[in-house]
């Protein structure tokens, strides 16, 4: 542990003797109490007892360096969470700069960052669009969670599966209302090559989500099939939604319950044929022993 | 006091006494050396293949370039075969800067990143009117009388800027004859300054680049730590440089290339051999990709990346002050 602390240490010295601004200082500072917010009150203290002679601007500096990721000062506790920040920021632009970077240099300007961290998205808008899809997954699967507990706790009654899967589109589609205008301009950066795999991904992950949580425990091919219907009723229950004019987009929602419906149709009719089949076969059989019999070919005497 | 004086760059005077305090109780070696050894020009570095003290290697440098500065570009593009204005381009598109951003382009001599800033800036700001100007269908006078206007309107009315900082004035000079001559008249500064010391405040600029500068420098991690300092919080820091190439055929032939036909080339059409000698030497005392992404990470920025052109022959390495 003392290792740890002596490492951490000269590196936030390394660091701290080269950047010598005052911003160093108000940063360590502003980190400083970030930590102890966060109730890492022992690393101060051990700071004072092995470094009695540096400033508190420099200890504060250094612990700061010293947080186990050893990723970030600024407040920020890693880049991976400064892009979240970023790009989250960024979606209130949206409607009025597009999905385009002008928006994620607003959200930058918004977050008092230079708009050349515009460059750290490898994907440009492209990241964005995806970063705001998988905030609604996310959000949707809190909302199936949480759902499935109170039905659990018997608080609410089971939905039949057609009605669970139409509310859990519903409710997912509806999140893409507040940014209808430019949603076109999304769907079509989202099948751009270098972002198509990502957003197959978050479609797929999204599906298997609502099936699970619908009670789908099949293990045969029927999973497949499921999970193909489902995203192709979503995909064109999006395409209505964007060029839906009616009132609260009724007639999206009417479009998707006749999807639901068509698909459970569709499975009835399936397992109907096959359980028809397998009568007319048997019915079948036992006509040809009949016949045999009647005639009087191969007997077994 | 000369120990500080040295160290230099340490601004606020409460930090001179407690910054000797931590020199002598750091850890640290680099700093230590600074401090103990009392003089940096004792200490030795690499000068191309041979070693020179350090502060001859700034002098014998300025030299170089002196020397070269009326040739520059015709060499340039002699010994690359014309294919350092791809990669001056590349960089650029890496750049991909938006209206608005402020550039600081360190040992940019004769301006070829700044010129291809604004040429970028300028055709981005085209094509958006261009495409605001189509989605008016059949637009109204006022409207046409707008357009005109707007494209009328130069860059640096949407405040961006370039600086060109250089520590030759040479180089200077010829970057400034160019100009005038390549009709670029607003938004470029010419600055003459030290890499290592640049003058010029903290949290100043949007992107930093350096290109084909770096392996100049005497101390590469002051130049990083400066770099670290102008640079505004979430600027990015962007560096051409020449680096190692990893594939040992085409090495064989760059190396070939790179030491029995460069200097010829120099001495053909510059007169002047030594200069292109030590120019293919420094490009091999140069750390190569990742050791130099190390060094950049050192420097405190984040998200450190390096891309290869032609092979290995010249990287950009890309890093954020966060």
């Amino acid at each position: 542990m003392a290792a740890l602390w002596r490492s951490g240490l000269q590196r936030g010295l390394r660091i701290a003797a080269g950047l010598y601004s005052r911003d160093v200082v108000r940063r360590g500072l502003r980190a400083s109490t970030y930590l102890s917010m966060f109730g890492e009150e022992q690393q101060p203290r051990e700071h004072y007892q092995s470094s009695q002679t540096y400033t508190v601007a420099q200890e504060s500096y250094s612990s700061s360096h010293s947080d186990q990721n050893g990723q970030k000062s600024e407040g920020f506790e890693s880049e991976e969470e400064l892009r979240q920040q970023l790009l989250s920021a960024a979606l209130e632009f949206v409607p009025s700069f597009g999905w385009s970077l002008e928006a994620v240099a607003e959200g930058a300007k918004v977050l008092d960052l230079s708009p050349a961290v515009t460059g750290m998205l490898s994907h440009g808008p492209g990241d964005l669009v995806l970063h705001f899809v998988c905030q609604c997954n996310k959000q949707l699967s809190e909302q199936l969670t949480e759902q499935h507990l109170q039905v659990q706790a018997g608080q609410q009654e089971a939905k039949k599966t057609d009605g669970f899967v139409k509310d859990a589109v519903e409710a997912r589609l509806r999140m893409v209302i507040p940014y209808i205008d430019t949603w076109p301009q999304a769907m079509s950066i989202l099948l751009l090559p270098q972002n198509i795999a990502e957003s197959l991904r978050n479609l797929t992950n999204m599906v298997d989500e609502i099936w699970y949580y619908a009670g789908d425990r099949s293990t045969d091919s029927n999973w497949y099939t499921k999970r193909a219907i489902l995203a192709g009723i979503y995909n064109t229950t999006e395409l209505v939604l964007v060029q839906d004019s009616s009132p609260d987009y009724e007639d999206t929602w009417n479009f998707l319950q006749n999807r639901v419906n068509d698909a459970v149709n569709v499975a009835h009719s399936v397992k109907q044929a096959g359980s028809t089949g397998k009568a007319l076969f048997q019915g079948l059989v036992g006509a040809a022993v009949t016949l045999k019999n009647l005639s009087g070919i191969a007997q077994n005497r | 006091m000369a120990a500080c004086r040295l160290l230099g760059l340490f601004g606020a005077g409460s930090w001179v006494g407690s910054g000797l305090f931590v020199c002598r109780r750091n850890l640290a070696a680099c700093i230590s050396v600074r401090v103990h050894s009392g003089r940096a020009e004792e200490k030795q570095t690499h000068f191309g293949f041979e070693n020179v003290s350090e502060s001859e290697k700034t002098e014998k440098v300025y030299r170089v370039f002196k020397n070269v500065a009326k040739n520059y570009d015709v060499m340039n593009d002699a010994m690359s075969l014309g294919i350092h204005r791809l990669w001056k381009d590349a960089l650029i598109r890496m750049m991909n800067p938006l209206p608005g951003t402020k550039l600081l382009d360190v040992a940019g001599g004769t301006g070829d990143i700044a010129f291809r800033f604004m040429d970028y800036l300028r055709l981005q700001h085209e094509r958006q009117s261009r495409r605001a100007v189509k989605s008016n269908q059949s637009p109204s006078w006022q409207q046409i009388s707008d357009f005109y206007e707007q494209q009328n309107k130069s860059d640096s009315d949407l405040g961006s800027k370039a600086v060109i900082c250089d520590i030759n004035k040479e180089m200077l000079k010829v970057g400034k004859r160019k100009a005038e001559q390549l009709n670029y008249t607003e938004g470029l500064s010419w600055v003459v300054g030290n890499a290592e010391e640049l003058p010029f405040d903290d949290d100043k600029f949007d992107v930093y680049t350096v290109a084909f500068g770096i392996r100049n420098v005497t101390h590469i991690d002051h130049v990083l730590q400066e770099a670290y300092r102008v640079l505004k919080p979430g600027g990015r820091f962007l560096c051409l440089e020449f680096s190692k190439v990893q594939n040992p055929i085409i090495s064989r032939l760059y190396d070939l290339y790179s030491f029995q036909v460069i200097p010829v080339l120099g001495e053909v059409i510059a007169a002047d051999w030594k200069s292109y000698q030590y120019l293919v030497e420094s490009i091999r005392r140069f750390p190569d990709q990742e050791e130099f992404k190390g060094m950049v990470e050192d420097a405190g920025f984040y998200k450190v990346e390096y891309n290869n052109l032609t092979s290995g022959i010249v990287a950009v390495h890309s890093g954020f002050k966060l």
